[in-house]
Order: C-alpha cells, then sequence, then structure tokens
C-alpha cells in the first residue's frame, strides 16, 4: 500500500502497550513556493484571541472625543489615544459608536459593557456572564489541533486573576497571571519543539493519555445502560474529558515544523505591583511569550486581559489610580476632556501597541503573525466617568490572513457591539452566522472590513 | 348581570383606582431629571463663578487629614499608597473611616470629629420654587423671581458632583445614564377639567414609576411617543392639584409626595411640595417639582454609597457634608419652633410626550388618581448601594486584616525601605 505523504500524515504503531501516532517531519515541500500557504493550498492558520483593558479611552459628554477618528473608512486619522497603534495602524480597524444594550437591565458597571461583547447579552448580575463567551466559540473552532484549545492569560497583577473567557457564565478561565506561569504552560516540560531533529513521544503523555483511554471504555460501557436523558447529561460531563484527549493526542504526534518557533529564555517575574509600567512591561514580556507559543502552534485561541474592568493600575508614584481619576477628574474647561484621564489612557494604549507589535515581529511565511491573525481588543465602558456603556472603544487588529480589511474606522452609530463580535467570529474562521440576545441580536457582521 | 360582565367590572377596578374622567389628559415620561443648580460659571466644574466665586471645593490632601486626625504619616501615606492591600481599587480605603475622636467612624458619627467645611454658594441666583411663599426669603431667580427656596443649593451647589452646565454634572450624568438605561422609569400624568390644556384651573398632576423601560434612538436619545404602563407602587407617587396658565402649570395646594430621585439615596421624599413645569411647543414638559425633604437621608445617601470611595472621588469630606446639610436645613414638620430636619429642594425635571397605560395596560390613563391601594406591601427594602456596606465601608469578608479603630497600620518592609 502507497503511503500518503501530506502535512497530516501519521505513522500509527503500539508503544509499551499505547497507540501512538507519528507524524512525518514538516518537509519544505509542504509548503507552497511563496510561504503563504502550505503547498495543497490550504492557508496559513488563523490565530484568534481577544485583548482587553479596562476603563475605556477618554471621551466627553459634549462630544469631543481622544481617540474616536474624526475620519470614517480608510486611512483614518490617528486621535492622540491611538498613537501608541501608529506602527500597526494599517492593520488595525477601529469600531466607534457602538453600544451595548440592556434591554432593561440596569448598567452593571465595569461588567455589562464587555460582559455584552463577549456574550452577546446584559448580565443579570455583576459576578457572571448570561451565556459563554464567544472566544470558547471560536476555540471549539479552530482551536482543536493544537496543544491548548486556548491560552488564557492575565498581565494586569490585580490582587486576583482576571479571565472573563468563560464557557458556563458562571465560572471564568484560570489565567495565567505571571510571565513565568506562562512561559512554564507554553515551554515548560510538556513543550515538543515543532523543529527538533530528534523528537520523540513523551511518555508522560502517554501514560496521561492510556489512563483517560481507560476512563473511555468505562464511559462507553456505562453510557449503553443509561436513558437518552442521562445521555445527554453524561455527554456533557465528559466533553471536558474528551477535549483533553484530543489536546494529548495532538502531543503525540510530531508537530509540524515552524520556522517562526523559537524557544525563549524563562522570564522573571515582575514586581507585584500593578502600577501602569509595571502592566505594560508585564505585557510585553508576556506578549512576546504567546507570540511565540503561536508561533511554535501550541495554541490558535488566546485571551488577554492587560487591565480588569474597574483597573487597578496607576501612574508610579502617585496615590490615585486610573480608576479614582476617571471620576473624579473634571473636565478641563479650556481643553474639553480629562487631560489626567488621558494621559492614562495613553500609556494604557501604550500596552495594546506592544502587544500587536509583539505579534507583528514574528515573520511568518512572507508576512507576520499579526497578518495571520484577528484579535479583538475593546474596553468595558466608553465615557468612564460615568460608566456609559455607549461609544466603548473596540479595535480589530490582524489581517485574518488576508479576510480582514484592515485600516478602516467604522461608525456604528448606536449599533450593538455584539455586530463587531461576530464580525470578529467570522474573521476568526468560526462557524457562526448569528450572535447576541433580543436588541443585541445581530446576523449582520459589518461587511466594510470583510474582504 | 351575567358572569362576564361582573368580571369586566371586576377588571376595571384593578385596572384603575374608582375616579371621575378628566376633559383631556397628556402624559409625559421623564427623560432626565437633576437637582436643580445654577450654574454661574462660564465653562468647566471647578471653574469660579458667581455662584462659587472660588470654585468647587478643592480636591483634598487626603494624607493631611489623616494626619490630622492622630496617624502618623508613615501610616497616612501607606493608606493612601495604592499598593496597600487594605486598599481596594473598587472600593476604597475603610481605615479612612476611624478618624474620629478616639478613631470613631466619622460616617457614622460624624460629630466625633470638628466640622471640616464644605464651601457652599455663595451667589444670590438659583433655581427652583417659592416654597414658604415668601419673597423675601431665599434666592433669587435667573429670570428674576424672588423668593427662590433651594438650600440644598446652597449647600452642595459648589460640590463638584452636583456643579456643572445643564444635563453635564458629572452626578446627573451618572444617574441618568443609569436611568435611561433601564434602572428606572418615571411617569406624568396632566389631566384637567377644562376644554383648554393651555389655560385650565383645575388640573391634577400625577408622577408614577413603571416597569417599562425607555427606548433609545440611534442618536442615544430617549424616544418619544412610546407606550409605558403605570406601576403601582406604595412609595414612589405624588399627585399635585394644580393650573394651567399659558402653559405652565403651577400647584395650587402643597402636598406630600414620594419620587424616585437619581441619586444613591432613591428616595425623594417631599413636604409642602410643589410643581412649576411648563408644556413646551414641541410637545415635552420642562420645569420644576420642589418641596422639603429629610437632610438627614441625603447624607446617608452618600455614606451608604460607601464613604471612603465618595470621599476620594467627589472631594468633599462627609462630616462636612454632614454638618452644612444640617446648618442650612430649613424646615421643621412639627412647626416653625421645631428641628429643622428638612431642607428645600427642588428637582428639574425634562420629560418627554408618551403613552401611559392604566397598570393591566388595558387602557389609556383617562384621570390623574392614585394607585397606591393596588400597590403590593413593600418587603426587604434595599437600604443602599451595597449589602455589604456597614457603617458606610465595603466589609470584604475573606479580607486578612479588616479596618477598625485598633487596626495595625504597618507598610511592608520593602515598601519602608524603598522610601528611605
Amino acid at each position: 500500500m502507497k503511503l500518503r505523504c501530506d502535512r497530516r500524515s501519521v505513522l500509527k504503531g503500539m508503544l509499551g502497550g499505547s497507540a501512538v501516532y507519528v507524524g512525518l517531519p514538516m518537509l519544505d515541500v509542504f509548503l507552497n513556493t511563496n510561504g503563504t500557504a502550505f503547498a495543497n493550498g490550504a492557508p496559513l492558520p488563523v490565530r484568534f484571541g481577544t485583548y482587553f483593558w479596562g476603563l475605556g479611552l477618554t471621551d466627553t459628554p459634549a462630544g469631543g472625543t481622544r481617540w474616536v477618528p474624526t475620519k470614517v473608512g480608510p486611512g483614518y486619522d490617528l486621535m492622540p489615544e491611538l498613537e501608541a497603534l501608529a506602527a500597526v495602524k494599517e492593520k488595525v480597524s477601529v469600531f466607534s459608536g457602538f453600544r451595548a444594550i440592556g434591554d432593561g437591565r440596569a448598567n452593571l458597571v465595569h461588567w455589562t459593557g464587555h460582559a455584552s461583547i463577549l456574550s452577546g447579552v446584559a448580565p443579570a448580575t455583576a459576578t457572571r456572564f448570561d451565556a459563554a463567551s464567544f472566544d470558547t466559540k471560536v476555540a471549539d473552532a479552530i482551536g482543536t489541533s493544537t496543544r491548548f484549545k486556548s491560552i488564557d492569560i492575565d498581565a494586569s497583577v490585580s490582587r486576583q486573576p482576571v479571565s472573563y473567557s468563560t464557557r458556563t457564565g458562571a465560572t471564568f478561565a484560570s489565567p495565567d497571571s505571571t510571565p513565568l506561569a506562562l512561559y512554564t504552560r507554553l515551554f515548560g516540560p510538556d513543550f515538543q519543539d515543532p523543529n527538533s531533529d530528534d523528537w520523540k513521544p513523551n511518555p508522560a503523555i502517554m501514560l496521561r493519555q492510556s489512563v483517560l483511554s481507560a476512563v473511555t471504555e468505562q464511559r462507553r460501557e456505562l453510557m449503553k445502560g443509561l436513558g437518552r436523558d442521562d445521555q445527554l447529561k453524561m455527554d456533557q460531563y465528559f466533553s471536558s474529558v474528551r477535549d483533553m484527549e484530543n489536546q494529548l493526542a495532538v502531543q503525540l504526534q510530531k508537530p509540524e515544523k515552524r520556522e517562526a518557533c523559537v524557544l525563549p529564555q524563562a522570564p522573571k517575574d515582575p514586581a507585584r505591583i500593578s502600577s501602569v509600567d509595571v502592566v505594560n512591561s508585564n505585557t510585553k514580556v508576556m506578549a512576546k511569550l504567546l507570540a511565540m507559543g503561536l508561533a511554535c502552534n501550541q495554541s490558535r485561541v488566546f485571551t488577554f486581559v492587560h487591565t480588569s474592568g474597574a483597573s487597578e493600575t496607576y501612574l508610579p508614584g502617585q496615590s490615585k489610580i486610573y480608576h479614582q481619576i476617571t471620576h473624579d477628574e473634571p473636565t478641563d474647561a479650556r481643553l474639553g476632556y480629562q487631560p489626567e484621564t488621558s494621559k492614562l489612557a495613553n500609556e494604557v494604549m501604550k500596552g495594546l501597541g506592544t502587544f500587536l507589535a509583539e505579534l507583528d515581529a514574528i515573520k511568518e511565511g512572507e508576512g507576520t503573525l499579526l497578518d495571520n491573525a484577528i484579535v479583538l481588543a475593546f474596553s468595558d465602558t466608553g465615557y468612564a466617568k460615568i460608566h456609559a456603556i455607549e461609544n466603548i472603544p473596540m479595535f480589530l487588529a490582524g489581517r485574518a490572513g488576508g479576510r480582514h480589511k484592515a485600516g478602516q474606522h467604522i461608525a456604528g452609530k448606536g449599533a450593538p457591539v455584539t455586530r463587531v463580535s461576530l464580525t470578529a467570529m467570522q474573521l476568526a474562521g468560526a462557524p457562526v452566522g448569528e450572535f447576541g440576545v433580543g436588541s443585541m441580536k445581530t446576523s449582520n457582521p459589518i461587511g466594510e472590513v470583510i474582504a | 348581570m351575567n358572569s362576564i360582565g361582573r368580571a369586566g367590572i371586576a377588571l376595571a377596578a384593578f385596572a384603575a383606582p374608582c375616579v371621575a374622567m378628566a376633559a383631556w389628559t397628556k402624559a409625559y415620561v421623564v427623560e432626565w431629571n437633576e437637582p436643580a443648580i445654577y450654574y454661574g460659571a462660564k465653562a468647566g466644574v471647578i471653574d469660579p463663578g458667581t455662584d462659587c466665586p472660588q470654585g468647587t471645593n478643592p480636591e483634598i490632601d487626603w494624607v493631611k487629614v489623616l494626619m490630622e486626625a492622630g496617624y502618623t504619616r508613615e501610616e497616612a501615606e501607606w493608606l493612601r499608597n495604592p499598593a496597600n492591600p487594605t486598599r481596594s481599587p473598587v472600593h476604597g480605603q475603610n481605615q479612612m473611616a476611624f478618624r474620629g475622636k478616639a478613631r470613631a467612624n466619622v460616617y457614622v458619627n460624624p460629630t466625633s470629629t470638628p466640622d471640616p467645611g464644605l464651601v457652599g454658594v455663595s451667589g444670590t441666583l438659583a433655581e427652583g420654587l417659592d416654597l414658604d411663599g415668601n419673597a423675601k426669603t431665599g434666592f433669587t431667580s435667573p429670570d428674576g423671581e424672588k423668593g427662590i427656596d433651594n438650600n440644598f443649593y446652597k449647600t452642595v451647589g459648589c460640590w463638584k458632583t452636583y456643579r456643572g452646565p445643564r444635563r453635564l454634572s458629572s452626578g446627573a450624568l451618572q444617574f441618568n445614564d443609569s436611568m435611561r438605561n433601564g434602572a428606572w422609569t418615571t411617569l406624568i400624568v396632566v389631566a384637567g377639567q377644562g376644554d383648554d390644556p393651555m389655560n385650565d384651573k383645575d388640573v391634577n398632576v400625577g408622577f408614577y414609576l413603571s416597569d417599562d423601560k425607555m427606548v433609545k434612538d440611534g442618536n442615544g436619545n430617549i424616544a418619544p411617543d412610546y407606550t409605558f404602563s403605570i406601576k403601582p407602587h406604595a412609595r414612589y407617587e405624588a399627585i399635585f392639584p394644580a393650573r394651567i396658565k399659558n402653559g405652565v402649570i403651577t400647584s395650587t395646594k402643597a402636598v406630600s409626595g414620594v419620587l424616585r430621585e437619581p441619586a444613591y439615596w432613591r428616595d425623594l421624599e417631599l413636604e409642602r411640595a410643589q410643581i412649576k413645569l411648563t408644556m413646551k411647543a414641541d410637545g415635552s414638559l420642562s420645569g420644576y417639582v420642589g418641596g422639603y425633604r429629610p437632610w438627614e437621608h441625603v447624607y446617608k445617601g452618600w455614606v451608604n454609597a460607601r464613604g471612603p470611595v465618595i470621599e476620594a472621588l467627589t472631594w468633599v469630606q462627609l462630616p462636612g457634608v454632614y454638618y452644612a446639610l444640617r446648618r442650612n436645613a430649613d424646615y421643621s414638620p412639627s412647626g416653625a419652633k421645631g428641628e429643622k430636619t428638612h431642607i428645600s429642594y427642588a428637582l428639574r425635571v425634562d420629560a418627554l410626550p408618551a403613552f401611559v397605560m392604566s397598570p393591566d395596560a388595558s387602557q389609556q390613563v383617562a384621570a390623574v388618581a392614585s394607585y397606591k391601594s393596588l400597590a403590593p406591601a413593600e418587603t426587604g427594602r434595599v437600604s443602599g448601594l451595597f449589602p455589604q456596606v456597614v457603617d458606610g465601608i465595603f466589609i470584604d469578608p475573606k479580607a486578612k486584616q479588616q479596618a477598625g479603630p485598633n487596626a495595625v497600620i504597618t507598610p511592608p518592609e520593602n515598601i519602608a525601605k524603598a522610601k528611605e
């Protein structure tokens, strides 16, 4: 029998009583001549992520703004608080004027905004979402062939780790909240270098998978004797077990070679204080690790928190935190905005600029990792002084492998934030046609930015 | 009478109280309401103006305040340090409460500390109503009317949360944004017995709550002409006998009533309440609801909203607010010689035309009447913004260290060394 020879080819065998799948080495012949896709025409993988920061950007009730471009469409003007994005401007679309719509539910401060963006519904209580966050849908669609379905990162140095990724609405992901923790997850003992010439399946992983396989057999036997409803319940219960089996199976395959993948050095953790310089430094280190983790195909989906909704960050040496300043600083009559708030917003946006620059620094084919990614960056409020959930700043960064017509400013004019969420999902390649509930239910992505 | 007829009568009895139908009615939904704060500057919030010649009350040096309360500089600076784990980024530094005599909690014992002061309005103009019928007392309105009683404004008018151009003070923005996003809805029904709604000597004006939420248009403005049903409420209701002259509705008799207020303390409990509302050519309604309100409830509203947060964000010392409200109180329900437990106040109201239905939504209201008899009894009122707030501070039972008179306040060694 002739052996199939492509990037998905595997050698199937037994080792130590366990079945193992050994992939063929990734050869140049698997890529096309331009390095833009695999040889069979399959595109390079699109990565998807969310990037969250707290307290929005500077707005004023009188209509002034420090971030909404005056020009709509391509070639938008770089407003003061967008200057940190200058280097990647052509890869970033700006979405202004979108709002969370509560349908009668009260605005739960520092919660309703991002809960609406992520889950499609204004939540009833300020401790949970009323639906799963949509990054999990994307992970289910594009994240099953990597070691980690999703990587959850919190760079905020908050007192409690922060993540807004949830499958149930009630419990949230446990993020890696230090650079060392992230490094260990990505490149620790279980990391398999895709470029290594002496790759061998990890016996520890094989053992773990064999244990789960035994569980699988037991589950099958158990399921035979159950009624339909109980079978459904058991199926839900074991879905996480199956996820783990799949992830382990991935690790038992010889990974595809990744030219951009270079094993980084283990970082040192920064001081556990949440001043904005420390948070931005943390963001840079963790973005670099994440970027390499994506380049090394450890995951295709991530969630990243720069600062929490009621951000704890502050300028070093100051006794007032950013959150307090957004509320207590009066609008300067001459300038027309809150100058200290704007100063801190600029600092916070440097975090996003740095984050995107790290993704853009990884060469991949003829472009960069950012060209093959789509990142939804967003906040929890519009005008933070009053916790407004209108005009919440949202950005789509990265070209999504060419699907995103980037570099535009889209004025939402009161449209629901879920339109941007749906657009992000579709650009990431998730088969989702509709998103949201009630007034935020939409099947209408923003066509202007979709190629 | 058959059973269907009897059932119909029973349903109608629930739908609306038994009152005579008015000759005409007009109905509105309140799209904005805020304390009537006359703004005397040209622009900005903190800038000097005729109302507040020195501008708003300035930002407070909390380290200095804490040291004056007996804390050492090191303790005071550590309490205000964002790296201090006892200082919550959301709920503030609870130890701020304990700066009274013998470190008493100044939020619940404001007189345990000397009056730190709250600069009030020194201008002569104010918005509102002549509540006591005495043109010789009070402010002058911007259009020249004498006797405007608004000591609430006199007290808080230079507090930056209240101060600002119309619809632009931070407090008004915050609470109206909440209302407009569905936190509550207030309806106004005007009903008259004459044949000219612009000139009618026999009018009643009712203020009611609704569970139906306002709808925003594409620009974020409240859309007019939507339909709302009255929600009978045991407390929030006020009915004003009035007259209309050239479209201006004024009270003919002072009443007692309670409105839902755009503030942390939700009850606007008014004694000797009056209205002055103008029916505008575009169909909208604007003006004032005024009366005397219990001043201590205003203070408690701010305390229960978490004293340390309010003080830090709004640039006041809450004991100063307590002293100022007490000092400016100008009404006693028990008579002229009684304790002044109330302070004159006016709420500025903007309302849009709407359709207002009976509580069961079966018919448009055709009169102004009380629906209190249809309201369920109130149970389990939430006294403040957060149930976890006790004596003005947010209690986290999981916290490693609780604030209090005897709390040990020692910065970590590395912080102390870094300072050296």
